[in-house]
C-alpha cells in the first residue's frame, strides 16, 4: 500500500499564487480529508495529485515515485468527481468497465471485476440501466464503482456528496467510510463540510487561503485548535469568541471581559494585560454551578429548540454568545436563565492579534 | 530595507549577469514546459491540423489571389506574374453604369427585404404564440419551416411555373378577374416584389424559430401576474411578449443590417434575364457575369473585393454594436 | 384546454384571429407545392391552358414517364447522392476533431485559432479568387473538388465547439484518468454526448449538399458529373426558353410546365421523406448557433 507525499507544493495561475507551498505526508491506508472554505486551494491540491493540474513548484510523490511529470492515467490513482461524470450513453456496467476497456483488459476479466464491484456496492440489479434512470445515491455509487474497479493505489474524492440531499449525504458518508475500512486504500477526500471531514477522516487537513492551518485527527482539531480559524471552522455551531484582557495574580491566569473575571486553565502562556479571545464551545457551557467553573451573567434573547437539545442565543456584555444545552423535553426550563458557568479546563485562549492558540499543554484528543 | 541595500551594492555587471541568467532560466523553463505539453497533448494538434490546412488552402489562399484586383491578370502569366495596374479596375468600376446599377439594386433589394422580410417572422412568432391547440400549432410550424429546406433551383422552378404567362396560376387568376395576363418575369418593375415575396414565403417560417425560442424563455410569472391584473391577451402581447423579445429582435436586426451586401444571388441568377437586369442585377450577379461568364477575372475580382470590404466593415460594426447591446458577442 | 375556458370573449376572438392568420400563411406556404404536384399529373394541354388550380386535370403520368426515362436524370440523381454522402462524411471528419481541439482550454494559441477560423465568416475573398484557386488546384470538373472544396465552414465548427465547451470538463478528466487518450476521449465520450449538436451539423451539411447548385454549375463541365440541381436547372432553362415551341412540338399529353413540375416533385420527394425525422433537430440546432463566440 502506498502513501502520498507533498513537498512544498505550489500552484500559480499566471501571476496569482493559489497554493503556497504545502507539505503533507499521507500514510498508506490513511483516509485524509482536506477541508476549508471555497477558494482555499483544497480542490486545486487534489487535482494536482490527480495530475489534472500542473504542479508549479515542489514535488508530489505517490508510493515513493515523484509524479510531477507523470500523466494522470499513469499515476495509478482514481477519482470520484463532484458531478460524477457518468457517461449518459453507457449503462452502469459499461460505465464501471470504461477504464478497463480503455486499458484493453480481457473481456472475461472485465466481466468478473464489474460483477465484483457491483456486488460490493449493491448495484448488481442496476447494471443494465442508464445513469439517467438511477437515483442520486445510486449514481454516486456508480461513480465510486468506476474508481474501485481499477484497484488504484489512491482514491481521490472531489466533494462527492455535495450534490445529494442531506439525508442521503449522511447515509453515503457512512458507506464511503465502511468501504474504506473494507478496502483499505489510501484516500484523499476534499470537502467544505466540516461534519463530513470529522466523520470520515483519520486525519483532517484544514486549509485556508492556499495554506494548511492545521493537520490532525478529528478530535485533536476539535479539542486543540491551533488557531482561531480552525476553532471557528471545526465544530457546529462554531466556537464562541469573547474579547478580553489577561490578568495574572495569585489565583492564576484569568481573562477580564469588562467586569467579569473568567478563570483560565493553568497551562496557558499569556502575559499580563495581553489582548486575547476566549474560546468557548457552545456545548461546553454549564447551566449549573460547579467547582472550577466561572459563573457569568448573560442576557438570553432567543431559544431555538432542536429536539433533544436547544440553541440559546445570548449576549455577554454586548458580545454574541451561543449555548447548546439539553432540553430534557422542555424548553420552558430556559426561561429566566441569566447565569451560565464556564469550566476552566474546556476554555481556549487565542492571541487577539495573531489568532494563535495560547494553550501550552496539548491534551491528546480521542 | 536590508534587501534593497544589498541589491544596490551589486555592480551593474553583476546585475546584467543575473538578469541574463534569470532570462535563460525562464527560457529553459518554458522549453521544458512546451516539451512536456506537446508530449502530452500532441493529439489535439493532430486533430486541429486538417481543418486548419483546409482553411489555408480553400479560404486563405484565395485571399492571396485577391491581388488580381490590382493587376492586369492573364491566365497564362498567372497571379504573381501578371503586371500591377494599381486602382485601374476600381476606376473602371466606378465609371461603369452596370456596376453602379448593381450597387443600387443590392441596396434596394436589401432595403425591401429589411422592410418586409424582417418583420414577417416576428409577426408569425407572435401569432404562433397565441395558438392554444398544440397539434394545430405543431402542424402549421412543420409546414412553414419546410420551404427553407428547398433548393433555390426548385424555388425558381416553382416561381417560373406559377408566374408563367400562359399556364401559370397567377395569370389564370388575373384572367378570372378579367385582367390582361402579365409576363411577370420579363417586367423589371415586377422583379423585386416577386423576389422579396419569394424570400418571405421561403424564410419567414424558419426565421420565426429564433423568436419563438425567445418567447419560450419569458418567465411565465409575468403572464400570471398580468392575468391576475386582468390584462387581455392582446395587451399581454404588446406589454409583455414584445418587450421581452426586443433584445432578440434588435440583435437579429443588427445582423441583418450587417449582411446588407449579401443578397441571395443564387435565386437571382435563376430568375433574372437581360430584360430585368435593370432592377435585378446585384453586385454578386455582376461579378458572376463579368468574371465567370465573360472571363474578365481582374475586374470582377475588384468588384468582389469592394463588396467584401464593405460587408466586412458592416459586419464588424454590427458585431460591436450587438456586443455592446447584449454584452455577449455574436460569433 | 383549461386555459381556453378562462379566456374572456375578447381573448377568444383574438386567439381565433391569430389561428386563422397562421392558417392562411400555412396554406399560402403549402399551396405552391400542391399546385406543382397537380400540374405534374395534369395533361400538357390542360397545364398550358392554365386550367390547373388545385387538382390534376386530365390525370396522366406522361410527364413522369418522360423524365424518368431520361438516363441523365438518374445519373444526376446518383451524383447528388455521392456529393451528399461523401461531402457530409468529409465535413464531419474535418469538423468534429477540429471543434473538439478548439474547445479544450489546454490548446496553446486557442484564441488565435478561433479567430483564424471565425475571420472567414466575416471576410472572404469572393467568387473569382475562389474559382481561380480551385482551377489552380486542378479541381475544375472534379467530383472530389466539389466534395472537399465545400467541406468545412466556420459556422459549423463554432457551433460544435460551443457545444463541446458546454460539456463539463470532468467528463474529459474522468476519461483521462481512466487512461483514455484524446482520440478516445473524443470518440467514446464527447461524440456520444454531443449527439444533438452533431445531428444538427449533419443535417445542415446534408441540406446544403442536396441543394447545392451554384458552384456545381460553375465548376463542373462534364454532363456525367453534374448533380440533380444542375440538371434541373438545365432542363427548366431549356424548356422555358423554348416555351412557344414546346407547345406545338411536344405531344399534348405533356408540356414544358408538366415536365418541370414533375422534376421538381422528384427532387423534393427525398427531402419530404426525411423532413419529419430531422425537424426535431434543427429547431434545437439553429439555437445552438446563437451561442457566444
Amino acid at each position: 500500500m502506498s502513501g502520498v507525499k507533498l513537498d512544498r507544493v505550489v500552484k500559480t495561475y499566471g501571476a496569482v499564487q493559489v497554493v503556497h507551498g504545502i507539505d503533507l505526508h499521507i500514510k498508506p491506508k490513511e483516509f485524509v480529508v482536506l477541508v476549508g472554505p471555497s477558494g482555499c486551494g483544497k480542490s486545486t491540491t487534489l487535482r494536482m495529485i490527480a495530475g489534472l493540474e500542473e504542479i508549479s513548484g515542489g514535488t508530489i510523490a505517490i508510493d515513493g515515485r515523484v509524479v510531477n511529470r507523470v500523466a494522470p492515467k499513469d499515476r495509478d490513482v482514481a477519482m470520484v468527481f463532484q458531478n460524477y461524470a457518468l457517461y449518459p450513453h453507457l449503462s452502469v456496467a459499461e460505465n464501471i468497465a470504461f477504464g478497463l476497456r480503455i486499458r484493453r483488459t480481457p473481456r472475461e476479466e472485465i466481466r468478473r471485476s464489474v460483477a465484483e464491484v457491483a456486488e460490493i456496492l449493491g448495484l448488481t440489479q442496476y447494471l443494465e440501466r442508464r445513469p439517467a434512470d438511477l437515483s442520486g445515491g445510486q449514481r454516486q455509487r456508480v461513480a465510486m464503482g468506476r474508481a474501485i474497479v481499477r484497484h488504484p493505489k489512491v482514491f481521490l474524492f472531489d466533494e462527492p456528496l455535495s450534490n445529494l440531499d442531506a439525508k442521503l449525504r449522511t447515509q453515503m458518508r457512512a458507506e464511503i467510510r465502511r468501504l474504506h475500512n473494507r478496502l483499505g486504500v489510501t484516500s484523499i477526500y476534499v470537502t467544505h463540510d466540516q461534519v463530513e471531514a470529522m466523520t470520515l477522516a483519520d486525519r483532517i487537513v484544514v486549509m485556508n487561503g492556499g495554506r494548511i492551518e492545521q493537520i490532525g485527527t478529528p478530535m485533536e482539531l476539535f479539542t486543540n485548535p491551533a488557531n482561531l480559524f480552525v476553532a471557528g471552522f471545526i465544530g457546529s455551531p462554531p466556537m464562541n469568541q469573547l474579547r478580553g484582557r489577561v490578568v495574572r495574580d495569585a489565583d492564576g491566569p484569568a481573562v477580564m471581559i469588562r467586569d467579569i473575571r473568567v478563570r483560565l486553565p493553568r497551562d496557558v502562556s499569556v502575559e499580563d494585560s495581553q489582548e486575547v479571545l476566549l474560546g468557548v464551545r457552545p456545548e461546553h457551557v454549564l447551566l449549573a454551578a460547579r467547582s472550577n467553573a466561572t459563573p457569568v451573567p448573560i442576557s438570553l434573547d432567543l431559544v431555538e429548540p432542536l429536539g433533544s437539545e436547544a440553541l440559546l442565543h445570548a449576549e455577554i456584555h454586548g458580545q454574541p454568545f451561543v449555548i447548546k444545552a439539553p432540553t430534557q423535553g422542555d424548553v420552558g426550563r430556559f426561561s429566566g436563565l441569566d447565569m451560565i458557568h464556564l469550566p476552566a479546563e474546556e476554555l481556549k485562549v487565542f492571541d487577539a492579534e495573531t489568532g494563535r492558540s495560547l494553550i501550552t499543554h496539548q491534551v491528546s484528543g480521542g | 530595507m536590508r534587501e534593497t541595500q544589498e541589491s544596490t551594492s551589486l555592480t551593474t555587471e553583476e546585475l546584467v549577469i543575473e538578469a541574463r541568467e534569470s532570462l535563460r532560466d525562464r527560457i529553459r523553463r518554458r522549453a521544458v514546459w512546451a516539451g512536456d505539453h506537446f508530449r502530452r497533448e500532441w493529439q489535439l494538434y493532430v486533430m486541429l491540423a486538417p481543418a486548419i490546412i483546409w482553411f489555408v488552402v480553400f479560404l486563405y489562399k484565395p485571399m492571396y489571389g485577391l491581388q488580381i484586383a490590382f493587376k492586369d491578370y492573364s491566365i497564362f502569366r498567372g497571379i504573381s506574374g501578371s503586371p500591377w495596374v494599381g486602382l485601374e479596375h476600381f476606376q473602371q468600376l466606378f465609371t461603369n453604369d452596370q456596376f453602379l446599377r448593381a450597387i443600387k439594386n443590392t441596396l434596394a433589394i436589401s432595403a425591401l427585404n429589411l422592410l418586409f422580410g424582417f418583420p414577417a417572422p416576428i409577426i408569425l412568432a407572435l401569432l404562433f404564440n397565441e395558438i392554444l391547440n398544440r397539434t394545430y400549432k405543431r402542424t402549421c410550424q412543420t409546414i412553414v419551416y419546410l420551404p427553407h429546406f428547398i433548393s433555390s433551383v426548385i424555388i425558381a422552378g416553382i416561381v417560373i411555373t406559377a408566374f408563367s404567362p400562359s399556364a401559370g396560376i397567377v395569370n389564370t387568376a388575373l384572367r378570372w378577374l378579367g385582367m390582361e395576363p402579365i409576363y411577370f418575369l420579363t417586367r423589371p418593375e415586377w422583379f423585386r416584389p416577386i423576389f422579396v415575396g419569394t424570400g418571405i414565403w421561403q424564410e419567414a417560417g424558419f426565421g420565426s424559430i429564433v423568436f419563438l425560442a425567445a418567447i419560450a424563455g419569458i418567465n411565465p410569472a409575468l403572464y400570471e401576474s398580468a392575468v391576475v391584473d386582468g390584462a387581455s391577451r392582446w395587451q399581454m402581447m404588446w406589454k409583455i411578449t414584445l418587450p421581452s423579445i426586443l433584445p432578440t429582435i434588435l440583435i437579429m436586426l443588427i445582423i441583418r443590417i450587417g449582411n446588407i451586401m449579401e443578397v441571395s444571388f443564387e435565386l437571382i441568377i435563376l430568375l433574372y434575364r437581360p430584360a430585368t437586369y435593370e432592377t435585378a442585377d446585384v453586385v454578386n450577379t455582376f461579378v458572376y457575369r463579368q468574371g465567370l461568364q465573360s472571363g474578365q477575372y481582374d475586374l470582377a475580382a475588384a468588384a468582389g473585393l469592394f463588396n467584401a470590404v464593405v460587408a466586412f466593415v458592416l459586419v464588424m460594426l454590427a458585431n460591436t454594436l450587438s456586443r455592446r447591446l447584449s454584452k455577449t458577442s455574436l460569433w | 384546454m383549461t386555459q381556453w375556458n378562462m379566456y374572456s370573449r375578447g381573448d377568444k376572438i383574438f386567439a381565433m384571429t391569430c389561428a386563422i392568420l397562421v392558417g392562411m400563411f400555412t396554406a399560402a406556404t403549402l399551396y405552391p407545392f400542391i399546385y406543382i404536384a397537380a400540374v405534374s399529373f395534369s395533361s400538357g394541354f390542360a397545364a398550358t391552358a392554365g386550367k390547373v388550380v388545385l387538382t390534376p386535370i386530365d390525370f396522366t403520368v406522361e410527364a413522369y414517364r418522360f423524365i424518368l426515362g431520361d438516363p441523365r436524370f438518374w445519373n444526376s440523381y446518383k451524383n447528388t447522392f455521392i456529393y451528399t454522402i461523401g461531402g457530409t462524411a468529409m465535413s464531419l471528419v474535418l469538423i468534429i476533431p477540429a471543434a473538439y481541439a478548439l474547445s479544450r482550454p489546454q490548446l496553446v494559441g486557442r484564441r488565435f485559432w478561433n479567430l483564424f477560423i471565425a475571420f472567414t465568416m466575416w471576410f472572404n475573398a469572393g467568387m473569382i479568387p475562389f474559382f481561380l484557386n480551385m482551377r489552380d488546384l486542378g479541381l475544375l470538373d472534379s467530383m472530389f473538388g466539389i466534395i472537399i472544396g465545400f467541406a468545412v465552414n466556420a459556422f459549423n465548427i463554432i457551433l460544435l465547439r460551443n457545444f463541446f465547451e458546454s460539456i463539463p470538463r470532468s467528463f474529459e478528466e474522468a476519461a483521462r484518468m481512466d487512461g483514455a487518450n484524446e482520440f478516445q476521449v473524443l470518440w467514446k465520450v464527447f461524440v456520444p454526448l454531443a449527439k444533438p449538436a452533431i445531428a444538427t451539423i449533419t443535417l445542415f451539411c446534408i441540406v446544403s449538399r442536396w441543394n447545392g447548385f451554384f458552384w456545381a454549375m460553375v465548376l463542373l463541365q462534364s454532363e456525367e458529373k453534374i448533380p440533380l440541381q444542375v440538371f434541373l436547372r438545365h432542363t427548366i432553362a431549356n424548356l422555358s426558353d423554348t416555351e412557344e415551341f414546346a407547345m406545338t412540338a411536344l405531344d399534348a399529353s405533356y408540356s414544358a410546365e408538366t415536365i418541370t413540375a414533375a422534376i421538381i416533385v422528384c427532387s423534393i420527394l427525398p427531402v419530404l421523406i426525411v423532413y419529419p425525422f430531422i425537424q426535431r433537430y434543427f429547431e434545437k440546432g439553429i439555437l445552438l448557433g446563437g451561442v457566444k463566440e
